[in-house]
């Protein structure tokens, strides 16, 4: 797995976002350590998506500075793309290809050295490798998810986003995704968004709660009591209202 | 340009290289799968060419389609391919695998070539199914006068400007609502420019006569210029358009 050498893994500096009139991040510094797990709250339209992918350069910012892993979202995007992996909620996946395949179109696509054994490796890693030839569409929810982390840890990032990745996995698949995710826990930094208090207070060891655009709450885990903190949630975006 | 600059330049084509294979390898192989874009193309076109026969089945005996028959052609084939153009990106879209994609670390161009490759070559694999059936309809009517080795040419050279052209505007109306509309709103007026050589060269091709070679040269002349103006400039503005 990847080691963290990128001393600082994200250095977010007066970033905004505008689409028209409307700032959908307005202003937003942070900063995070490698190594990391930040969970980040926030109702619908908080801005929490936005700030997602300017970080994972698919979007631009309108106004300040951002950087992963020392590199640049927009000067250094080819670069930074090459030390990130997105775990989201739709599982970016081709459902008419097999596990493998898809796996291995991405290994193309990162320029992975031998990618046979780096695909079959996160497929066995991923307990698919008995469903490796089947079409990701006859895939669980499940399933498809830890596929997505395979798929995401293909090229060994150094940070991982984690987009609302429990979203839609039922009990078991939360077990075996949380499993999963024990065991790259020490070799990653991590963003995650988050609609569940608990699971994203659990992980986390800096938590972030955007509202409007805004960070109006962001506390490292020893400093965070569960339950005035949810009580802050609901008081300042509790009623769903971005 | 330094020897390390002129390594680095080198290992990136070789990697540009492979990304565009697997990005065109699978688009095939998922178009083999479902074959979903071939189907719907080939069975629409075919459908355009019988119903233009039976609208020309009363237009009498003096009347030769032949005079008409390349215009019949090509706007099959420019309907034809918007209803591919858009699936070829919407595949892309829904499932969000763009996002996937885009986060991979690849040069936007390189998709759009790769795109651009799979959209001509599913276009050809239509006209090769359509043009027999063309043939059957329209040219019986006396002897075919033309030269046959001219259809070929300008059926790749109209392919390929469609297929760029096409491949810009998918893409920029893939995040639209309305893409449908979008895309043939933007297509139809762009591409009147290649239409008209497309169908001049192909005219050519069917009806033959006199200076006909020099006819289709100079069609073909507009066809190329316009392939790569279009194409260059698809190029230049995928980056923007691809993240906007």
């Amino acid at each position: 797995m990847a080691d963290n050498t990128c001393g600082s893994a994200v250095d977010v500096r007066g970033l905004t976002r505008t689409f028209g009139t409307r700032k959908a991040l307005d202003d937003v510094s942070f900063q995070l350590e490698a190594g990391s797990f930040l969970s980040i709250f926030g109702p619908n339209g908080a801005g929490k998506t936005t700030l997602v992918k300017v970080l994972t350069t698919l979007m631009t910012p309108s106004k300040g500075k951002a950087s992963v892993c020392g590199l640049d979202v927009v000067e250094d995007a080819v670069k930074l793309r090459e030390r990130i992996g997105l775990i989201s909620h739709n599982p970016l996946l081709y459902p008419d290809l097999s596990a493998e395949e898809n796996l291995m179109f991405f290994a193309e696509m990162y320029c992975i050295s031998k990618p046979t054994e780096r695909v079959r490796e996160l497929l066995t890693a991923v307990e698919l490798d008995h469903r490796r030839m089947d079409l990701v569409r006859t895939f669980s929810r499940g399933m498809l998810q830890r596929l997505s982390i395979a798929r995401s840890l293909l090229h060994r990032p150094d940070v991982l986003f984690l987009d609302e990745p429990y979203s839609g996995l039922d009990p078991h698949a939360v077990e075996i995704f949380d499993s999963l995710m024990k065991q790259i826990r020490q070799d990653h930094t991590f963003i995650m968004i988050s609609h569940d208090l608990a699971k994203g207070l659990e992980l986390c060891s800096h938590a972030l709660i955007l509202s409007r655009g805004k960070i109006v709450l962001s506390l490292p885990k020893e400093q965070i009591d569960e339950n005035e903190f949810a009580a802050t949630f609901r008081a300042t975006v509790g009623t769903g209202v971005a | 340009m330094s020897a390390p600059n002129q390594a680095t330049a080198i290992s990136q084509r070789s990697l540009s290289w492979r990304q565009f294979k697997a990005i065109l390898r699978k688009d095939i192989v998922m178009e083999l799968r479902t074959k979903e874009m071939i189907t719907t193309m080939s069975i629409y076109s075919l459908l355009t060419m019988v119903i233009y026969q039976v609208a020309l089945s009363q237009a009498g005996t003096g009347f030769d389609p032949r005079n008409i028959a390349a215009g019949l052609l090509w706007l099959a084939f420019v309907f034809t391919s918007m209803l591919g153009l858009n699936r070829s990106l919407v595949h892309e879209k829904d499932q969000g695998c763009l996002e996937a994609l885009l986060l991979s670390p690849i040069d936007r161009p390189v998709i759009f070539f790769a795109k651009m490759v799979g959209n001509l070559i599913f276009l050809l694999i239509v006209q090769v199914l359509t043009i027999p059936v063309f043939g059957f309809l329209f040219l019986q009517q006396g002897s075919y006068a033309g030269e046959l080795w001219m259809i070929p040419l300008v059926l790749l050279g109209g392919s390929l400007g469609i297929a760029g052209v096409g491949t810009l505007l998918a893409t920029m109306s893939v995040n639209t609502k309305g893409k449908d509309f979008v895309l043939a709103v933007l297509f139809v007026p762009l591409m009147y420019p290649l239409l008209m050589a497309c169908v001049s060269a192909t005219t050519v091709a069917v009806l033959g006569g006199v200076d006909s070679e020099q006819q289709f040269w100079s069609a073909m002349g507009m066809i190329a210029i316009y392939d790569v103006v279009m194409i260059a400039a698809a190029y230049a503005l995928y980056e923007f358009v691809i993240g906007a």
